[in-house]
């Protein structure tokens, strides 16, 4: 049996029984290569559920939909490590309960999508860790190495470019399932820290704010330079800001529900080479 | 409308040498919003604040501006001047144009210019100032001491006579301390136990005292006023209310090799013991980790010969919850462990004590019943040298800091030798004497002059034995050549210490420490003896060395301290506290984390129907102490501080 099968008797067989009130998953897009969320409610629906190389959105964040898991009932997800660890993020910072959360687990390799064992977030500890121990020894993508090289003034004039296209939608924001404040900071205006209109200067001002804002807390799942309608591989900051927390504190965000994060926790023993 | 009044001080020539006053005041004068804009000499002053006043009144004023010297210094004067005006306090703000201007600008115009810039900042920032009202905070009128030493039980005893109510609570079995392990005491050599227990006796007996024994403080929530204390208390084994002290199980427990830690190791005692003779409660306690029905299952002999049926081997140590509104830590102090100084042969050669041994030696309720003998073989020694800064003052190997009470206690020793054995010798290596308090030089003198005790100024650098003898070799450095004496004894002024645990309880207190565990003071001079935490005062040894008049003069400062905030009914706080948006909180708790605190709960919201619907934090004020730090953790920037606020700052940069 195909795991796209797999999870589609899955999926009915807790639907029927009325273990979960709802599947969420990828289902066909407008063209043979997408994929867009679906979320199956009955039985009969399952078959709509689709499971490929092409499915590489981070559906986490949809389980935040206000008012989804507040009936105690439970919802079924397909998630990518990434994924599942983004849950863990969100579980840590008091956004979900996790038993509310059933796991249906993949990971794609090469030209298949593979299904990964467990159902429950605490399930995939030894996945996680393995994929914390891969992420050092991935090596950068091409793009990433070309900006380390750059000198600061090179690099910053990169990405000047690069959010000089930016036309402030805000879709990176929406796709992120870390960014789930119920009123973001550049939607204040009372006083407007962030120019809203979308120059350069206003640009860079959300991108970095952004990308801060995600420091210990990212999962690196990609989201963020999918929904970008301007192609701005706003991943890349995310992930410098990934690669710092782990070289500082050995931080790899999402290992539990119970981790802290790496910004409003302290060690004895953190580093300290920022202090002169 | 805003009506801003902007006073420049010339701060004498302080701030008007460097900085154009006048043309400061004209430039505040043209911005918008102010309503009036003067200079003066000395704006704090009684004629300056007079003219304040007057402005704020004639010119009906919405906010004050003094161009002025750092807030530290003079804020309070100037908010009270405008209180005084009938203008909220809060609406009136410093421009710091001396230190952060004048003092440190060599350039005229330039030094104008940014305090033009720093004034008109302030302006705007004003202008969106909010009329903050102090925080009113009830109070718990009861104290807990931490320490049964002197030091707890004269701040014990000092609260509970005036009529607060107080909780003693000391981890060994009996009260007392150090003070109880004493011989004399200098200056007057009146004996401790004489004047130390009838304070045990009192403080014990007290209605106004609850004394836990054997029992430790194991966390502090909660602020001033309202502290939540929750004390371990350890189990005895004992029945406190059954027994009635008769010490039958002592003589009968079989157990009798145990090295008593309140001699300090020169005398044994059974597993299970009271500290001391006059130890209060007089009751026993069962040492676990040495009696033989915990370690083999068999025994039981105390249970067996106890009268009252006492004796309870199922007992477990018990917790108890304590509303309390002010704390007084009095933990004392430990030795310096003297293994230290290999050199000085301590452990090596058993005639080789430490100056709280001695006292135990010297002592009349001590193990050789006030008879100076020495360990090794009960003989009276003929010749002792004493051995001052043994750790003390010693950066390289023990603590850098003086000890204090060494070169008194060496000169009592010396004396109370003398006294005792008229033949002896003793003598005395010092590096220079420290004999600043009442009476105290006239007491060295009297050892040196009358009881004949030889001072030889320099240092040990070694010790051996040799036929018999404890060969102590040093320098004299008033003579410039080494010395070497023949001793039967040698008693080491070893350095005072914190508790090894002292670092670890400031965690749990939320107080401060030195470097060495030293608890930290508010302010060196100032505040002595309170502690940064309002509510948490400190007496004693626990703070620095101290001799028993000083532990004692502090514990009553502490105690006053405690009976000025029981004196009142509510307490007033300062009103800058974070605040948090409720309908933009996401509850995510990363500013529960990041509060130093715990200022920050989390509360329901609930429908109607008392349905929950989100959880979102909530600052509790009389927690808050206004530092900011869950502002600057929230994603959302649902917190703000008041007197701080966002939009205030926000305007102050803006008016750069």
């Amino acid at each position: 049996m195909s795991i796209q099968e797999h999870y589609r008797s899955r999926a009915k067989e807790l639907l029927s029984a009325g273990t979960v009130k709802m599947v969420i998953g990828y289902g066909a897009g407008s063209t043979p290569d997408r994929r867009r969320p679906v979320f199956i409610t009955s039985p009969d629906e399952a078959d709509r559920l689709v499971l490929d190389t092409t499915c590489r959105t981070n559906l986490s964040g949809y389980l935040l939909r206000e008012g989804l898991l507040s009936d105690q009932k439970q919802v079924a997800v397909f998630l990518t490590v990434d994924g599942i660890r983004s849950l863990n993020v969100l579980a840590a910072e008091s956004q979900l309960d996790t038993s509310q959360v059933l796991v249906f687990g993949f990971g794609i390799e090469g030209d298949q999508a593979r299904a990964i064992e467990g159902e429950r977030a605490a399930d995939f500890k030894s996945v996680i860790a393995a994929a914390k121990e891969q992420r050092k020894s991935q090596p950068a993508d091409e793009l990433q190495e070309k900006l380390e090289a750059m000198t600061p003034k090179e690099r910053f004039s990169f990405w000047e470019g690069e959010f000089s296209r930016c036309i402030k939608c805000y879709a990176c924001r929406q796709a992120c399932p870390m960014c789930w404040c119920r009123r973001c900071v550049v939607d204040n205006n009372q006083p407007q820290w962030v120019n809203t209109s979308s120059h350069t200067l206003g640009n860079l001002e959300w991108n970095l704010l952004r990308a801060f804002h995600l420091a210990g807390r990212c999962v690196e799942c990609g989201n963020c330079s999918r929904a970008c309608p301007a192609d701005i591989p706003l991943h890349l900051l995310n992930r410098r800001m990934a690669d710092e927390v782990q070289a500082s504190f050995d931080h790899y965000p999402g290992m539990d529900e119970a981790q802290e994060p790496v910004l409003a926790s302290f060690r004895k023993d953190d580093p300290e080479t920022f202090i002169l | 409308m805003a009506k801003i009044g902007v006073f420049v001080c010339h701060c004498g020539e302080n701030i008007a040498a460097k900085v154009d006053c006048t043309k400061l005041t004209a430039a505040m004068e043209s911005h918008p919003g102010v309503s009036i804009a003067t200079e003066y000499k000395y704006f704090c002053s009684d004629p300056g604040q007079e003219s304040i006043k007057k402005a704020i009144v004639e010119q009906g004023l919405t906010g004050v501006i003094v161009a002025a010297c750092s807030p530290r210094m003079h804020e309070a004067t100037f908010r009270k001047a405008c209180a005084a005006a009938g203008l909220n306090p809060y609406l009136c703000e410093i421009a710091n144009i001396r230190e952060q201007c004048s003092w440190v600008h060599s350039d005229g115009d330039e030094a104008t210019e940014k305090a033009i810039e720093i004034t008109r900042s302030l302006v705007e920032k004003v202008k969106r100032n909010n009329e903050l009202q102090p925080i009113l905070v009830p109070v718990t009128k009861r104290a807990l001491v931490i320490g049964g030493g002197i030091a707890g039980i004269q701040a014990a005893l000092d609260i509970a006579n005036a009529g607060g109510e107080v909780v003693l609570v000391e981890r060994e079995a009996s009260l007392g301390g150090h003070m109880a392990q004493l011989s004399e005491t200098f200056p007057t050599l009146d004996c401790s136990q004489c004047i130390m227990t009838p304070r045990m006796v009192e403080a014990a007996q007290h209605p106004n005292i609850r004394l836990l024994t054997y029992a430790e403080v194991e966390k502090v929530e909660g602020f001033i006023g309202n502290f939540h204390v929750r004390v371990k208390m350890k189990a005895r084994y004992v029945d406190m209310y059954a027994c009635t002290g008769c010490g039958d199980c002592i003589q009968k427990c079989p157990q009798k090799k145990i090295s008593a830690e309140f001699d300090c190791g020169l005398a044994n005692r059974p597993a299970i013991y009271t500290p001391f003779a006059q130890a209060v409660p007089n009751k026993p306690v069962i040492d676990r980790q040495h009696c033989t029905y915990f370690k083999n299952g068999k025994c039981k002999v105390c249970q067996k010969v106890c009268q009252t049926n006492a004796i309870n081997f199922d007992m477990e140590d018990e917790y108890l919850d304590l509303e309390i509104g002010a704390i007084v830590v009095a933990t004392g102090f430990q030795i310096q462990n003297t293994s230290l100084y290999g050199e000085y042969g301590y452990g090596r050669y058993p005639d080789v004590v430490t100056g709280l041994q001695f006292e135990r030696l010297a002592s009349a309720s001590g193990p050789t019943g006030g008879r100076i003998a020495r360990p090794s073989d009960g003989k009276e020694p003929e010749t002792v040298v004493f051995i001052q800064c043994a750790g003390s003052r010693d950066p390289s190997k023990g603590v850098s800091y003086c000890s204090k009470i060494c070169c008194m206690y060496t000169a009592k020793h010396a004396m109370l030798y003398a006294h005792k054995n008229h033949h002896g010798t003793s003598r005395v290596f010092y590096m220079d004497i420290r004999a600043a308090g009442k009476g105290y030089d006239e007491f060295t003198r009297r050892a040196i002059e009358e009881d004949g005790a030889g001072y030889i100024r320099g240092r040990v650098s070694k010790l051996w034995e040799e036929n018999g003898k404890l060969m102590v070799r040093g320098v004299d450095t008033l003579l410039g050549r080494p010395v070497e004496v023949p001793a039967d004894m040698v008693v080491l002024a070893t350095a005072m210490v914190p508790q090894p645990d002292a670092k670890e309880f400031a965690k749990t207190l939320g107080i401060g420490c030195d470097e060495y565990g030293f608890f930290n003071e508010a302010h060196m001079k100032l505040r002595p003896v309170e502690t940064a935490t309002a509510g948490i005062f400190l007496a004693g040894a626990c703070q620095s060395p101290k001799d028993i008049p000083d532990s004692v003069a502090q514990a009553s400062a502490a105690a006053s301290k405690v009976l000025a905030l029981f004196s009142r009914e509510k307490l007033e706080r300062e009103p800058i506290i974070a605040m948090n948006n409720e309908a933009t909180c996401s509850g995510c708790w990363g500013c529960v984390l990041a509060c130093p605190y715990n200022a920050i709960e989390k509360k329901d919201i609930t429908d109607r129907a008392g349905n929950l619907i989100r959880r979102v934090a909530s600052v509790n004020p009389g927690l808050c102490q206004g530092c900011g730090t869950c502002v600057t953790f929230c994603r959302s920037n649902s917190i703000d501080l008041a007197g701080f606020t966002e939009k205030q700052i926000f305007a102050e940069v803006m008016g750069l």
